[in-house]
């Protein structure tokens, strides 16, 4: 019995592409048919037609031999460890030598790669771990668990109109300090505005028309319903089928933040574009999934319920995209099951715990920016490092503060106050977009978005009154402390992150990499803040058909599954 | 600090440890008398604060002022009252999640039961009559109609009466004193006070600021402005919350007009070594930093010094932070909904009260407080639609660094009354008072109440007030 350590070798090296080992794996190839080694798997056909090609051979002669040798038509091509006769052809095996040399280098290349096998298994040991919840009211009944699936369509009546045209005829209003713009909150007189138009021009019937263009359901998980929006692209070709994508909004957002991004994903216009098939779930206390009625409903038990949801709609896997609060939820869904997200893809990663890389980039960043991989953009935003990242901190995060503490006091007024409401609300659509908004008389409010969409975000919160839950989602993820497992924990699965020029906290690529393990593409956006997916649709959506072809090329590359390869490597699509 | 408490308080050390303990203790008390004595240094360079001046009217400041002083009476009619019941009908309750009492804040199914009695019992017309029992009057300072109230004892033989200002704080009002007004007015003692409560800019009856940076120094000096003007030239001065800031920069502003000054809250930094040293040691050796042994109850509990001072600090000033921040935002909601006020604020009276009160499903309210007092309160702020410009008063406060204002550099020297009641949402020992207040005539641990003090235990409030005067006056 013999090891063939050259084999892997070859195969590894072949793995980047180095055009020697190429050819040494094709003529392992070739002295492998000859030598009746039956056992080959692991590389993708395509890949072995690419090198024969470049040998001058073609796949009809690789399909010949394999048919000769019974290899199922699903296996690539992986070299065994085990020889049958133990011969050894020195032809095509270049480096490998014999006697003791080999002996040392089987040795040497064990313990490396049991080194490497403890590290990888160390980080990977500590997958997160959660426990099924029950957020019901009273205790769970007995009996089966309710599965199915309710559409859900968004209504209205003309009594909750009037309600809502009362309250805001009967609003209080108060002058704004003097010249204080958006400094000091949502300035008042702009306020006036946007309720004239709120009360004269926008028609909520016609934005529930428009809510109901992509279809809703319900269904019911750990005790409470989810509501969440599934849209499956339209004619999509035949035998192909479409990406599955799940997006997680934030706070104080809604599913309605991606309406503009859907139909660029479900309906590419380019047809080198993936097509996706999108689930855009409520967390669980915001829009129409109903509010947990006990404590404890943190990031983890919505990553929980989210995959569970994604079961119960028959998605093995799957891609997720998130900001705000769904950063952390789609980072806790991909810490939760690893192999079910197949990549994730971010616009927010404030770092959750710095660490000495971080510390260190801050301390002498200025002064070696490439030591830390910091371009121009990234000094303007972190330094002066009192003033950026604690002074506009603290600034800016009044809201999350009382949020998670007393969430029922600041909220209470809100739900009865649509006014008071969409201040709340629309002043972080204002600043959140670009802090220098707090300096425009109207907060620069419609530069970037339409009152319409504004209102219809606000609109989501007043009619299912979900502001107080909403608020409780802070206190429930930060009064257990900062210190949660998740926190410290790395992600192991793809990554890419659009790195919005105004994102609320600047986040560099280093930062992002040292939670982002497998950060696979990092992207420095044109423009846009807090809100991209709302804000730039047309950018978001590039950035996660960008992230997912790269991930789809590269596991593509490594794939034990069989694919179908046409001759532009963009064409691909998965195959069930 | 953790590994601190996890440290058993009665160590058995072998002599020669005791020895080096002893050495090493030493050495650090030194270090840490010079570094006091080196802060204590720096904070003395200036005896008193500019006074300044201001204009917080809408537009430009006229030639002249307007000196006149009007009398006050609130007033109400059918129409705010019915508007306020529309109101109350059409709330938007959500039910509080399972088993938290106050945890979350305002309960709401307790908050219904506020709300049931506000709708049927409470008689907002018989308060305005309690409200009008003592005179009010308005005068314009810096632009701003100025509300306050102004009682003079009845006159009685033999007993001398001294000027007092009781200024209140956020989220309370001139009601706060109803009931300790007759006790300082209306005593049969040696001594009676004549006093004056007025409503800070922004609050109650008081005229907002239309310009932005009325903060507490500028409050101070139209307080003083205010005393002037009712002929007055040197007074006492009582104050807790905002009022006991407001009072301390009035005492640094004008020490020759300031005759005393009681508080009944504190702050202090929680910085330099001095203090710090004595949070370090403080637990175990509370002489060697002036600490008494109530001081020490008071200070770490039985839940140790971070807890009780940080991390229950931190969960309490979330109304502090957005208030500090974004007041317009945080305010208006609240502006339009009386039952969000009354939760707004009511929460406030319920956990400053007592922290344990958080573990109660009506969050203790009733215990300490009638409903008819506190939703007055609420009235107050209801009627003027004062919430939002009472939270502005943080940001402006707050704006700034706080290490930069001179009155944080500013030493008090005028004869200062302390009385720290058990449950003040923060306890100051007299030895870190000390570092400020140059010249305290009394310090009292008070034997129950909270940060509410003269809404909560107007009489031992009024007698501390009383025995600290008596000091000052050697009387």
């Amino acid at each position: 019995m013999m090891i063939i350590c050259v084999c892997r070798v070859g195969i590894h090296c072949y793995n980047v592409h180095n055009r020697n080992s190429l050819c040494r794996t094709n003529m392992l190839l070739t002295w492998r048919i000859r030598n009746h080694v039956s056992s080959i798997r692991g590389i993708s056909i395509c890949k072995v037609r690419e090198c024969l090609t470049e040998r001058g051979q073609n796949l009809h002669w690789f399909e010949s031999s394999r048919q000769e040798l019974h290899f199922p038509r699903t296996t690539g091509l992986y070299f065994d460890t085990k020889l049958a006769d133990g011969r050894i052809d020195t032809a095509s095996c270049g480096t490998a030598t014999k006697g003791s040399t080999m002996f040392t280098e089987i040795l040497l290349a064990l313990v490396v790669g049991g080194v490497v096998y403890f590290l990888v298994q160390r980080s990977k040991r500590h997958q997160l771990k959660s426990e099924d919840g029950w957020w019901g009211e009273g205790t769970p009944m007995a009996g089966e668990e309710d599965l199915s699936i309710r559409p859900y369509t968004v209504q209205t009546d003309d009594e909750e109109l009037e309600d809502l045209y009362r309250r805001i005829d009967q609003t209080r209003p108060f002058p704004s300090l003097e010249d204080s713009q958006f400094n000091y909150g949502f300035n008042s007189h702009y306020l006036q505005k946007v309720v004239t138009y709120w009360r004269r021009d926008f028609d909520w019937r016609r934005q529930v028309e428009k809510l109901n263009k992509f279809p809703h359901y319900k269904t019911n998980i750990e005790g409470i319903d989810v509501h969440y929006v599934h849209v499956r692209p339209k004619n999509l070709p035949e035998g192909v089928t479409a990406v599955p994508l799940l997006m997680v909004h934030g706070w104080p957002g809604s599913f309605y933040e991606f309406y503009r991004m859907i139909p660029l994903l479900t309906q590419p216009s380019n047809p080198d574009d993936i097509v996706f098939e999108v689930v855009c779930p409520s967390i669980p206390g915001y829009g129409f999934s109903e509010a947990p009625h006990k404590k404890g409903f943190d990031s983890v038990c919505a990553a929980r319920v989210f995959h569970k949801l994604m079961k119960r709609l028959g998605f093995q896997q799957f891609y997720a995209h998130g900001g705000d609060w769904g950063w952390i939820v789609t980072t806790n869904m991909a810490q939760l099951e690893p192999k079910i997200i197949k990549g994730l893809h971010l616009n927010f990663a404030p770092p959750s715990k710095p660490g000495l890389p971080v510390v260190l980039s801050i301390m002498l960043g200025r002064s070696f920016p490439k030591l830390f991989g910091f371009n121009e953009h990234d000094i303007q935003r972190i330094y002066p490092v009192v003033q950026n990242l604690v002074v506009e901190s603290v600034k800016e995060s009044g809201y999350m503060h009382i949020q998670a503490t007393k969430p029922d006091t600041v909220g209470r007024a809100l739900n009865d106050s649509p006014v008071g409401l969409a201040a709340y609300i629309l002043e972080k659509f204002s600043t959140w977009t670009d802090h220098d908004f707090r300096n425009l008389d109207d907060g620069g409010l419609t530069r970037k978005f339409s009152l319409d969409d504004l209102l219809t975000n606000v609109m989501i919160y007043w009619t299912s009154g979900c502001i107080i839950s909403s608020m409780r989602f802070y206190k429930e993820n930060f009064s257990k402390g900062l210190d949660q497992p998740h926190s410290k924990m790395p992600v192991h699965v793809p990554t890419g992150f659009a790195c919005f020029p105004n994102e609320l906290m600047h986040t560099p690529k280093l930062w992002v990499q040292q939670k982002y393990r497998e950060l696979k593409t990092f992207t420095p956006m044109a423009r846009g803040g807090h809100f991209a997916a709302m804000e730039e649709p047309e950018l978001m959506a590039q950035d996660i058909q960008n992230f997912t072809k790269m991930i789809l090329r590269s596991q593509l590359d490594t794939m034990r599954g069989a694919c179908k390869f046409d001759q532009s490597p963009h064409y691909f699509c998965l195959k069930q | 600090c953790r590994h601190l408490e996890s440290l058993p308080t009665n160590v058995l050390l072998d002599p020669t440890q005791q020895q080096q303990l002893l050495v090493a203790g030493s050495a650090v008390a030194v270090g840490g008398l010079l570094t006091c004595y080196y802060w204590v240094y720096q904070g003395t360079k200036t005896k008193r604060i500019p006074i300044g001046d201001g204009w917080w009217g809408a537009g430009e400041k006229p030639q002249s002022e307007d000196e006149k002083v009007f009398p006050f009476q609130v007033q109400t009619s059918d129409e705010e009252i019915q508007d306020l019941y529309d109101r109350i009908d059409r709330t938007r309750y959500t039910e509080p999640l399972e088993d938290t009492g106050f945890q979350y804040g305002f309960n709401s199914t307790y908050l219904k039961k506020v709300v049931s009695h506000w709708r049927h019992q409470f008689n907002w017309k018989k308060q305005i009559a309690i409200l009008n029992k003592y005179p009010q009057f308005k005068t314009n300072i810096e632009g701003l109609d100025v509300h306050f109230i102004h009682v003079r004892p009845p006159h009685r033989e033999g007993q001398r009466v001294l000027p007092l200002m009781l200024v209140h704080g956020w989220p309370g009002s001139v009601y706060e004193f109803y009931r300790i007004l007759p006790l300082l007015t209306n005593s049969l003692d040696s001594l009676a006070f004549e006093v004056i409560c007025p409503s800070i800019p922004g609050y109650g009856f008081s005229e907002a600021p239309h310009k932005q940076g009325f903060d507490t120094l500028a409050a101070a000096r139209v307080f003083h402005k205010l005393m002037e003007r009712l002929g007055f030239s040197d007074y006492y001065l009582q104050g807790g919350d905002w009022g006991s800031i407001i009072t301390t920069n009035m005492a640094q502003m004008k020490p020759e007009c300031v005759k005393g000054l009681h508080l009944n809250m504190l702050t202090n930094k929680l910085r330099g070594f001095g203090v710090l040293f004595s949070i370090l040691i403080g637990r175990y050796l509370p002489w060697l930093v002036g600490f008494t042994r109530e001081d020490v109850r008071r200070l770490f509990g039985s839940v140790g010094f971070m807890e009780r001072n940080f991390y229950e600090i931190i969960r309490e000033t979330g109304y502090l932070h957005i208030q500090g921040t974004k007041p317009d935002s945080a305010g208006c909601g609240v502006n339009d909904s009386p039952v969000g006020l009354a939760a707004y604020i009511l929460e406030k009276f319920s956990t400053w009260t007592d922290f344990n009160n958080r573990d109660l499903e009506d969050g203790g309210l009733e215990r300490k407080f009638t409903l008819d007092d506190l939703l007055t309160n609420i009235m107050i702020y209801w009627t003027t639609g004062s919430i939002v410009s009472s939270m502005r008063f943080y940001k402006e406060n707050l704006k700034t660094n706080i290490d930069n204002r001179l009155d944080n550099h500013t030493g008090v020297y005028v004869p200062t009354g302390l009385a720290a009641f058990p449950n003040e949402v923060r306890h100051v020992p007299q030895s870190w008072a000390r570092d400020r207040f140059r010249n305290i005539y009394s310090y009292s641990y008070m034997p129950r109440g909270g940060h509410f003090a003269a809404f909560e235990e107007p009489q031992l409030l009024a007698d501390d007030l009383l025995q600290f005067v008596k000091k000052v006056e050697k009387l």
